[in-house]
Parts: C-alpha cells; structure tokens; sequence
C-alpha cells in the first residue's frame, strides 16, 4: 500500500514547490514560537529550583508556610543542632536567604537575593570561574555571578559596592547561577548576610539543610524530623523544588501565561497546515476523484492526506528543532536561558504531530463527500 | 463468445415524487469477451449514465448489472472499489492522468494498486509503452505530453492490470480527427489483443465503422443498430 501512498502524496506536495517550502517554514516558525515558550518555562523551572537541586542535600527544614526559595522567614538557627541530632541525618547545616538593597557603585539601587552559606557552603554557586568559595569567610566578601556584572556593576575580584550601607568585596564569580526574581543572588557567609539582611536578628537563618545516611529514604527522615523538631516544615529536596516551582509557575500565573501563549503557538501551525492541507486538496479533488473510479479506495486517499500532512508536520517540526537548539545554544549564558528535557522534547513533539493529524480532518472530509462519478463530467 | 458483462432491465431516475425523471430505460445488453462497443447519442440522451453504471461508478434504480457471472452489489462501496480495481479500466475525456507523476509512475501506482508484482509491472509496462510508442515519454510528466500522447497513455493505464471490460468516456474529443483516429484504432487493437470488453462512447460518428457493434442510445432508450447499417448511414462525415 505504501508503494502508492507515499509517491502520490509525497510527489502531490512536492508539485508546487513554492508552497511546499512555505508551509513548512509555517510551521517551522509556529513549532519553534511553541518550543520557546516551553523551552523559555523549563527555563525558568531550572533556573526556579537551581540552588535547591544543586545543594546536594536531601532534606530542607524552613518556616512553616514558606512558599519558595525567595521568600525563606527566619527561624532559629539552632533547628541545624536540633535536626543534627535527628538518627539518620549525616550532617545538617544552616543557610541564610533575605532580600537586601544594593548600592551599585554608579549609584543606582538594586534588589539583590542574600544567600548566607554555612561552614560547608551547602547550597552554594556550583561553577566558579575567579576566586573560591572560601573567600566568603572572610568579612564582607561576597561571590556573585558573572551574569549580574552590569547590574551589580563589580567586575573584578577586590571590587567594592554596598549593600545596605555596608561595604562589600567581590571575592569570586560563579558561572550559571541565574534568578528567576531579576534580584540576582549574592553569596556569602551566615555571619556576613546577618549584617547585610535587615530582616534577620542574630542566630537567625531560613534553612537547615540535611544529608540523610546513604542508602536512607530522606522521606523517612523527613517525617522524623518533623516530629522532633517543632514550628518548621520539613521537605525533601524534590518536594521543595517542585513547590518553589509550583508557586512561581502556577500562583503567580507566570506559568500559565507561557503554556498559553505556547500554546496559541502550536494552535497557529496546525492552522496553517490545516489551510495549506485543504487548499492542496481542493486543487486536487480532481485527482483524488480519478483514482477513486479507478479502484483506489478511500482509505487509500485518506492514507495519502494524512502521509502529507505528517510528511509537512514532520519536516517543519525538524526544522522548527533547529531553529530551537540553535536559540537554546544562543541563550545558554543569557540570564533567560531556553532550555528541554527529553520528556518535554517528545511530548511537544507528538503532540505537535497529533496537531498535523487533526489539521488533516477537513481534506479527509473532502475526500469523504467526494463523488467518482464527476470524472465522466470533467 | 465468453459473456463478461450483462445489464439486466437496468433504469435510472433522478429526483423523486411528481418530479422524477427517467434518464435510462429498461437497459437489457450482453457484452462478450474481445467484443467492441460503441455507444452513441445526443447530448443528455443517458450515454454517460449508462456508462457510469457499468463502470459501478452509478448504482442503477432499477435492475441489475453482472460481471462474470456475480451480481454487483452497489450499496457495498468497498466492493465497487474492488470491482473497479480488478476488473475495470476507464479512459477519460482529457485522460486524468496526475499532474505531478511521471508517465511511468502514473500506471505504475494502478498496477501496484491492483495488487501485481513489481516484476510483473515492470514486465507489463514495458510492453505496453513498446506497443503504444510511449517508450521515450517515460520519465516525463504529462504536462511535457501532446493530447493524443496523453491518451495513449490513458489506454496504458486502463490496460495495464488486465481489465476485463475496458469503458472510455469520449476519449477523442480533445484531440483532431487524425489524432483522434489513431487513438481509437490503438485502442480497439490492445483491447482485441487483451480480449478485454471495450465500451466507448464518442459523439464522433466518424469512428462508428471501426468497431464490432453500434449501440445508439436516445432518450433513454437504448438500441443496436447493426454495423453496416450505421456505417452507411453516419459514415458520410469522413472527410
């Protein structure tokens, strides 16, 4: 059967070449406009849950009712020795989170994340590419991101701003720490961003971060010490990442906002193939009529529809693919990196695909009404 | 001679209550293997209709058409279909050949459609291109063709899988006399070679002494008239 189906179809499309290519680039364009809405919230949902993924804990203890991240309340900082002492916990440790004013050098104040990290730096920048970690202990150092040297306006290692009111030096830059709030992360030591955080009192920190024993399912963990420690919620670090995700994405509505215009993106293709599908059918209703009277069943026709409309959902979702690695490769060091998953790569693709199946239904309805009796009345 | 075809009382309405009109009446004929058909008429007098049923293209309101010997069943699409696929070849007007297909791909796909082997394809649309002198438009797509070359490829592709009945549908009237001529004489000639029943309706009465049998057809009502007759009669239009 594919010996006919895919000739016809292929050759009926690839006729008027001009319109071939133009739809395909349609589609291209709308699949690419989706993938970037999509790669632009997988984007952020990395970017969202960066510090928590990469802390290499297993366990975080907060305020109760805290929402995300960002917005870390200050609790005792001796829940570290209390969740510590917890059987199962390795090591735990404390880090700081507040929001601060920084004084950038030119004079212009910016909103800046203040992270307070413990003895082990837990929670840290991942990637340096000047200084080193240590350099946080030491007073008024900080490590910023190379990605925040215009907005904070530091650029080399020894630079001084201020954050509220007190001098800061610039003792290292990291490498992929993004913020999803625009106020970009300043690391430093506890003691240090207990001086830059107006919002904490001494022996106050938002976090205890905890390493479960190997081997130890930290969701056991995690209910025992939400039973010996009291006033904190305690979550694994997948639970934390996927709330801090949720409330971004979801309860402020940035996420919905993104899989809607992602959306209208895939709506837009299958428009376009649908219109492109339906015109190539009616110029060939003749055609279709021809091989109908001449033993050519209707699902054959129908086979050949669908073949095409597969066959341009195909190669403008190859094309559109391009399009995004490329975007993808452009905005890895941008503050707003595109980024996938292999489960959202096939998903947007299948249902790409099914797209393309739908948008065929109006040709196949043509083809469905088609008479092959009006080849004897030309 | 083998009876391959046979119309029993088969009729034709269209419309329905007061305002029904009779375009075929009573249609009771018999076509044989090899035998050559040609069916003639003025314009609406139910040539095409006629045609339309025995090419199970049209069900009939009345009666029932047989082909070898089985009753076709024309509310079963799907058996049409087959019908059409197996046992049928149609030469249109203006040839319908597809656009975007080579000439060869163009009766290839029907060869492949109607279940033949490649081989067997290859083999048979080498003959058939050799015998209609189409061997040098083989790669070429209809567009790059004359009209009377379109048509000898049009009677390719309705022999190319063996019909037994072979129904053409004015296959002359795009194309000058000369051109015309050579088209149906090809046509008459491969149809004899493959015995197949060869049914053709033309409103050129010119072509009338070349085939086996005269079926004039006016207000529905069909009659024979017998060879040398109608050739006396409506030949004088030879130039």
């Amino acid at each position: 059967m594919n010996t006919v189906v895919i000739p016809v179809a292929t050759q009926m499309l690839f006729h008027n070449h001009l319109r071939f290519a133009m739809t395909v680039i349609g589609i291209a364009i709308a699949f690419f406009l989706a993938a970037a809405q999509i790669g632009l919230l997988v984007g952020w949902i990395n970017t969202n849950s960066a510090i928590i993924r990469h802390a290499g804990v297993d366990i975080w203890v907060m305020a109760e009712e805290t929402r995300a991240f960002d917005y870390g309340t200050a609790i005792p900082r001796h829940r570290v020795q209390q969740v510590s002492s917890v059987p199962g916990v390795v090591w735990a440790e404390g880090m700081l989170m507040g929001w601060a004013t920084w004084q950038h050098p030119a004079g212009k104040r910016i909103n800046v994340e203040i992270v307070g990290l413990d003895s082990s730096h837990a929670g840290g920048p991942w990637q340096l590419i000047s200084g080193h970690i240590d350099n946080i202990e030491q007073p008024e150092t900080v490590i910023i991101d190379e990605l925040s040297y215009d907005v904070l306006g530091l650029r080399e290692l020894g630079d001084e701003a201020e954050i509220e009111g007190n001098r800061v030096i610039l003792g290292g830059v990291s490498r992929g720490v993004r913020t999803f709030t625009a106020a970009p992360f300043v690391f430093t030591s506890i003691e240090n961003a207990l001086k830059y955080s107006p919002y904490y009192k001494d022996e106050e920190i938002a976090f205890v971060l905890a390493k479960v024993e190997p081997g130890v399912d930290p969701g056991v963990i995690r209910d025992r010490i939400a039973r010996e420690v009291a006033n904190v919620e305690v979550l694994t670090t997948a639970e934390f990442a996927e709330r801090s995700v949720k409330y971004w994405m979801l309860e402020t509505g940035v996420g919905i906002t993104v899989i809607i215009t992602a959306a209208l993106g895939l709506l837009v293709g299958a428009v376009i193939m649908s219109q492109t599908l339906f015109a190539i059918t009616q110029d060939h209703l003749g055609n279709y009529a021809t091989l109908l009277a001449l033993g050519f069943h209707q699902k054959t026709l129908r086979r050949i529809v669908l073949t095409q409309s597969l066959s341009l959902g195909g190669l403008g979702i190859i094309t559109g693919s391009i399009l995004f690695i490329l975007a993808c490769n452009a905005s890895a060091s941008t503050p707003i990196p595109l980024e996938t998953t292999p489960l959202v790569s096939t998903g947007l693709v299948v249902f790409s695909l099914l797209c393309c199946i739908a948008a065929s239904w109006f040709s196949i309805r043509a083809i469905f009404k088609l008479d092959p009796v009006m080849v004897f009345h030309g | 001679m083998k009876s391959i075809m046979t119309c029993k009382g088969i009729a034709k309405s269209y419309g329905t209550g007061d305002i029904v009109e009779l375009v075929l009446k009573r249609v009771d004929l018999e076509f044989f293997e090899g035998q050559a058909s040609v069916l003639v008429g003025p314009s609406g007098s139910g040539k095409t209709t006629l045609l339309s049923i025995l090419g199970c293209l049209l069900a009939p309101s009345e009666g029932q058409l047989l082909i070898a010997d089985d009753t076709v069943n024309f509310s079963d699409k799907s058996s049409l279909t087959e019908v059409r696929r197996q046992k049928l070849g149609f030469i249109f007007q203006h040839a319908q050949l597809l656009p975007f297909l080579t000439i060869e791909e163009n009766l290839a796909i029907v060869g492949r459609n109607a279940g033949m082997q490649d081989d067997d394809i290859k083999q048979r649309l080498d003959g058939l291109l050799h015998r209609l002198e189409l061997k040098a438009m083989r790669y070429k797509h209809p567009a790059q063709l004359s009209g009377g070359q379109r048509q000898r490829v049009a009677i390719a592709r309705a022999l190319l899988h063996r019909p037994s009945i072979v129904l053409a549908d004015e296959p002359t009237a795009a194309l000058d006399w000369n051109t015309g001529k050579t088209v149906v004489e090809l046509l008459l000639e491969q149809a004899r070679m493959e015995k197949a029943v060869l049914v053709v309706v033309t409103h050129d009465t010119r072509m009338l002494p070349l085939f086996d049998r005269i079926l004039s057809i006016a207000d529905g009502i069909l009659s024979e008239q017998a060879q040398t007759a109608a050739a006396e009669n409506i030949f004088y239009t030879q130039p």
